[in-house]
């Protein structure tokens, strides 16, 4: 416990010097600024980020991420507010509030609950990631093949459950990313699959022109396909929080931070479901209930709070277990290999003292929204009214950079407009991109841990059901895909029902 | 236009649904979303049979259980049921849509099957988004990576791109493409190409094509 302390006081003190605080308030800012920006969402910022950051040290490239994360989507609460549109897709459940209290001409009061209710969110799940990674990484310690060929698993089919409105739809693009992170040589035998004779897939599908693809090319296609009209930006009142709204609410504060938190432990869930949750439970405990949709200051508190909370629970699982939280967190994830930190159950024992350093980091980054948040709103505004015919060019100019510079090769970059261009059509299909990511990134482990658990148990099926982690985590995913089926459904229904009134009869 | 994808929900319940917030109304897809339930079948029936035939390195000693092929095999059969189960859902659906019709026009219609909306494809501007690919597609293939500086490949992307965005929008407001607008586009084009070989080449140290 006090070993922790100090580990803690030692990463606090880490960041406490001009370098890190410029990077990290760049860091914050550039994500403020991108999720000011509807279309552009926090996993491209870090996937850009991340290529541009790739000659610095690891700490501080993984500082800059972490703030542009949590930058990235406080940010998107200022379009919702303002546009109506949110910056991001963890911001849709500010807009119907936040525009309704612009619309009032209460803009600046709706962004100063925006800005207290996301420092609130990321203080509380700051907390938690402080507390529960060193524990969870312990426990992740006695995690053999079996366990983690559950976890991959149950990392897609929670994504493909809770992510979007057709769970079918979501596990078959869960299915597609395992199937293409199976694409080049395979783990344990370095045997070519699904390579076709081309060498250049010999490496397999890189994530990070996989991502860009996904979350930056399709989003560019969307957006100039179908351009938004300008629209009028007006900020009349003081974005000061009042102080007295702050404590009024501290219920719902406390409340959407465990919501976020605990939607964030679940992989690939995303912060929009953090948010979509602490809304739905801020709702049913609120004495403003009717107000809710109409510009409740609770219902946008708890949106803020909820998805902000999310993050620094996204990063949890994402640093004990190696298997990430959100589309986000998984390019962070992907960075942090890149700069030679493996996140999972080893990070414990080789970079025990990174788990702290990257709580100091988030904290920087709590700060720093709060300092951008209260003093840089109206120069912000000037990034809403930038044409997109001008801004998406050069984003995917970016797009091009980012995706050529890890490997500098050309053919990321026609990796990268594939996957966009596929991404584009299945979106407008009603297809999410977070389990096919999230596939992407557990696909090698899934096979890996699949075929060495069973090389372990000479063949034998039993101890990936025996031992009484993997047997929990496949009740959970059996449980989740028998409650599609109508049937299953039904009948569980019935037996609830039936339980609940046979003890009043 | 609001962005199809970034759309609030109207209700305010706890509903975890992100960035698709399509139409919900029962539109003819039916034919579509027939195709892409076969679609998936077909590319997991493609997977299953391509690990099928895949090397199982039994000359190297290798366990069944432990061949190159196991696990996209395992995913190509789950996803040919799933895409199965896609394909029949939508069939389902379609002939209860086709029994409410029916029982609609005979005075039946309240007693029929209960139907799902089905999705509606959002509006698109097929000529536009063909332009935006193109774009894209000639700068990436073409003029990137064949010996054009990369300042004056991302140059003519930007101003190009500017231009032709712009040229519909400037139309529907009764303006026409003047020489300020080209000039304006060419130096935020050079403007762009420059910092960004600038930035990263120079001060990132990064690679460019």
């Amino acid at each position: 416990m006090l070993a922790g302390l100090a580990d803690l006081g030692h990463a606090y003190l880490a960041i406490l010097n001009p370098a890190s605080l410029l990077f990290g308030l760049g860091g914050a800012l550039t994500g403020i600024i991108v999720g000011c920006l509807p279309g552009l969402s926090a996993t491209l910022c870090i996937a850009l980020l991340t290529t541009l950051t790739v000659k610095l040290q690891a700490n501080d490239a993984i500082l800059i991420l972490v703030c542009s994360y949590v930058g990235t989507l406080y940010g998107g609460s200022r379009s919702a507010i303002l546009l109506n549109i949110p910056g991001t897709a963890a911001n849709a459940a500010s807009c119907a509030d936040g525009h309704a209290l612009a619309l009032r001409g209460e803009a600046g009061r709706a962004i100063g609950i925006a800005t207290s209710g996301a420092f609130s969110g990321v203080l509380f799940g700051v907390l938690c990631l402080a507390t529960l990674t060193p524990v969870l990484a312990r426990v992740a310690l006695s995690f053999g093949s079996y366990e983690f060929f559950w976890l991959a698993l149950f990392g897609v089919t929670m994504s493909g459950r809770i992510v979007g409105d057709d769970p079918l739809k979501g596990w078959l693009m869960g299915l597609l990313g395992l199937f293409v992170a199976q694409i080049g040589q395979d783990g344990l035998y370095a045997h070519d699959r699904f390579t076709f004779g081309l060498e250049q897939l010999s490496g397999g599908i890189a994530l990070i022109p996989a991502l860009i693809g996904a979350f930056g090319f399709s989003e560019i296609l969307t957006t100039l396909a179908d351009p938004a009209a300008g629209a009028k930006v007006e900020l009349r009142d003081s974005v000061l929080p009042r102080f007295r709204e702050v404590v009024q609410y501290w219920q719902t504060s406390l409340r959407s931070g465990a919501v976020g938190v605990l939607t964030g432990l679940l992989p690939g869930v995303g912060e929009d479901a953090g948010a979509w949750m602490a809304y739905g439970a801020a709702r049913l405990f609120s004495r403003e209930r009717e107000q809710f949709g109409r510009g409740s200051i609770d219902g946008l508190m708890a949106a803020e709070t909820g998805d902000m909370a999310s993050i620094p629970g996204h990063l949890i699982p994402c640093l004990a277990l190696g298997v990430p939280g959100s589309a986000p967190s998984a390019v962070l994830m992907a960075a942090m290999i890149i700069h030679g930190i493996q996140p999972g159950p080893m990070l414990m024992i080789q970079h025990h003292q990174f788990i702290f350093d990257v709580v100091a980091m988030t904290s920087l980054a709590m700060c720093s929204i709060l300092v951008f948040g209260l003093f840089l709103v109206r120069p912000l505004l000037h990034v809403l009214r930038v044409p997109r015919s001008v801004l998406m060019p050069i984003i995917f100019l970016l797009c091009t950079i980012g995706t050529y510079a890890n490997a500098s090769r050309l053919f990321d970059i026609y990796t990268m407009l594939a996957v966009g261009i596929g991404a584009f059509f299945l979106r407008r299909r009603g297809y999410q991109m977070a389990p096919f990511v999230l596939g992407l990134v557990l696909g090698g482990l899934l096979d890996k841990s699949l075929r060495r658990g069973l090389v372990l148990s000479g063949g034998s099926l039993a101890p990936f059901v025996t031992r009484p982690i993997s047997a929990a985590l496949a009740l959970v995913i059996l449980l989740t895909v028998l409650l599609q089926v109508p049937a299953v459904n039904a009948a569980l229904l019935g037996l609830v029902r039936r339980r609940k009134v046979r003890p009043g009869q | 236009m609001q962005d199809p994808h970034r759309t609030a929900p109207e209700s305010a319940g706890p509903s975890p649904v992100s960035t698709a917030q399509a139409d919900l109304s029962p539109a003819p897809t039916l034919p579509a979303d027939l195709q892409e339930g076969l679609g998936w079948a077909a590319l997991g029936m493609a997977i299953l049979v391509m690990a099928l035939g895949m090397d199982r390195l039994a000359d190297q000693g290798v366990a069944p259980y432990a061949s190159p092929g196991l696990v996209p095999g395992l995913l190509g059969a789950i996803m040919l049921l799933f895409g199965c189960l896609l394909t029949l859902r939508v069939w389902r659906a379609g002939r209860a849509t086709e029994r409410t019709a029916k029982g609609s026009i005979q005075g039946t219609g309240a007693d029929g099957p209960r139907v799902a909306p089905v999705r509606r494809r959002a509006d698109l501007r097929p000529g536009r988004l063909a332009l935006v690919i193109g774009l894209c597609l000639t700068f990436d293939i073409v003029l990137v990576g064949h010996g054009l500086p990369f300042w004056v490949a991302a140059s003519v992307f930007v101003s190009v791109s500017i231009l032709v965005l712009q040229h519909p929008e400037r139309q529907a407001a009764g303006r026409r493409t003047d020489a300020r607008a080209v000039i304006v586009a060419a130096l935020s084009g050079l403007g762009a190409g420059a910092i960004a070989t600038l930035v990263f080449q120079r001060l990132f140290l990064v690679h460019l094509p």
